[in-house]
């Protein structure tokens, strides 16, 4: 497989084993509800689903994220995440 | 000019060569065993009684109660056939057999070796002999060839010349179009009931309301469109045949038959070592008459195993005991060798993906081509479901 990703470049460049579908950082502006308006400068055009993953909470680094997938104005399908433990907005593929 | 040699009965002629008698009585070829109860070709004398052929078996029966039924004889008839154009041929016809005696042949090459159209025609009917009745029609188009073939009497050379051609086909029955027999049916309620007719309504209605054979019908009606005609490859005369002591309808009794003949027909000298490309299994049956099917391999072959496998569900439909069993080698390759593959099926592809990936890597750097590995694919963190690993070669 050719990878365009960061992930594949940075496993590249270090030749050695990365994550598939590591989550990358984006710029998401939030309403009050905590619904994503605005994705990386893209209005969001319509909020397909909304979910939530918790996981490893036995360990000391656990997941605690809200998902959407959301359609933006361009038309283009995209997933993005909040991370509730560290904070932040992450996109994400094969969620 | 476009020549049709049309022998019309011909299953008929064929199967009437056992009982020669029968051809001055009222006499019908039979149905076949497991197809509809519709007679076939007649004789002239049944026909002056008033029976028709393609009349049902009960009704041609209540016309004429001293109708004889002559058994079909396929296998005779595809014969006789085959020595009739082998005949044209031998006389410097290339001929394309349309359907078993209907069969046309360009004569622009044989004019200049006969003195002419006409001496043309007349030695591809002498070529035929007088047995079969034959008739030849020569027009510049197949279907006018064939029309004009269907007015001429038995021996007689009709030739229309393209002038004459509206004239000559307009008074002629709709019955000489490959159209089903509704359609003619349909034609005949709205009043049309000769070529005429129909040449003379506009063809986008036709095609309306008959859809793409009844404009192909109107185009014929109209004398057809103008193509060459192709002679054919002479088909290769290999064949193995059994003859029983006494007839036989056992199916393992057929197969070990046939295993036997398969292997006759292989190791005939005349194959020199080419694949078989079409077979034909013809059986003489014990009521007297035969059965033939051809069969077309998916590819050229010459593994008596394989062309057994493939044969052997035809023995099945063998409508009767047989007392002889005949194998054919009908098409044989041109060559002698086969061609295998030097590389595996999609090898080539992957030898170019791999070169590709080589091209990528020298420009990017080494670690910039990576496999998938899936580590986790049950987990609901999508990216602990697998891993980027670096494939450096």
């Amino acid at each position: 497989m050719v990878s365009g990703s960061r992930v594949a470049s940075v496993a590249g460049t270090q030749g050695r084993v990365a994550r598939f579908n590591a989550p990358r950082a984006a710029r998401v502006e939030a309403n009050a509800s905590g619904f994503p308006v605005e994705v990386n400068h893209q209005t969001v055009a319509f909020l397909r689903e909304e979910w939530r993953v918790v996981d490893r909470w036995w360990t000391e680094e656990p997941i605690i994220r809200r998902y959407f997938e959301l359609v933006l104005e361009s038309g283009e399908n995209t997933v993005v995440f909040h991370d509730s433990t560290g904070g932040g907005w992450f996109t994400q593929r094969g969620a | 000019m476009i020549a049709c040699v049309s022998i019309p009965g011909l299953e008929l002629k064929a199967a009437l060569r056992r009982t020669p008698t029968l051809a001055l009585r009222p006499a019908a070829l039979a149905p076949e065993p497991q197809g509809e109860p519709l007679i076939g070709p007649i004789t002239a004398a049944a026909e002056a009684l008033g029976v028709r052929p393609g009349m049902r078996l009960g009704e041609a029966l209540a016309t004429c109660p001293a109708l004889a039924l002559v058994e079909p004889d396929a296998a005779g008839a595809e014969q006789a056939w085959e020595e009739i154009v082998r005949a044209l041929e031998d006389a410097g016809f290339a001929v394309d057999p349309a359907s078993s005696g209907v069969a046309y042949f360009e004569t622009r090459g044989v004019e200049r070796l006969y003195g002419g159209l006409e001496p043309a025609l007349k030695r591809a009917l002498a070529a035929v002999g007088t047995e079969w009745d034959a008739r030849i029609g020569a027009a510049g188009r197949r279907f006018a060839a064939l029309a004009a073939a269907s007015v001429a009497r038995p021996g007689q050379v009709v030739v229309v010349a393209d002038e004459e051609l509206p004239q000559f086909l307009a008074p002629l029955p709709l019955t000489l179009l490959p159209l089903e027999r509704n359609r003619y049916e349909e034609l005949e309620s709205l009043g049309v009931r000769k070529l005429g007719q129909l040449a003379g309504l506009p063809g986008g209605a036709i095609a309306e309301r008959l859809g793409p054979d009844g404009r192909r019908a109107w185009s014929l009606a109209r004398g057809g469109t103008a193509a060459r005609v192709r002679g054919r490859r002479p088909p290769a005369a290999v064949y193995a045949s059994l003859e029983f002591p006494e007839a036989i309808g056992n199916e393992l009794a057929l197969r070990r038959a046939l295993t036997g003949l398969v292997d006759k027909a292989l190791a005939r000298p005349e194959r020199r070592d080419r694949f078989v490309r079409k077979l034909a299994l013809a059986a003489r049956l014990e009521t007297g008459g035969s059965w033939r099917r051809t069969l077309t391999l998916r590819e050229p072959s010459a593994d008596s195993e394989r062309i057994r496998v493939a044969l052997a569900p035809r023995l099945a439909e063998l409508p009767g005991p047989v007392v002889e069993l005949r194998l054919e080698l009908v098409e044989l390759t041109e060559s002698s060798g086969q061609q295998l593959e030097l590389l595996a099926a999609g090898a080539e592809d992957r030898t170019r993906l791999r070169e590709g990936l080589r091209q990528v890597r020298a420009s990017t750097g080494s670690g910039s081509v990576c496999t998938v590995v899936e580590v986790a694919p049950w987990s609901r963190v999508p990216e602990s479901r697998a891993l980027l690993v670096p494939k450096d070669e």
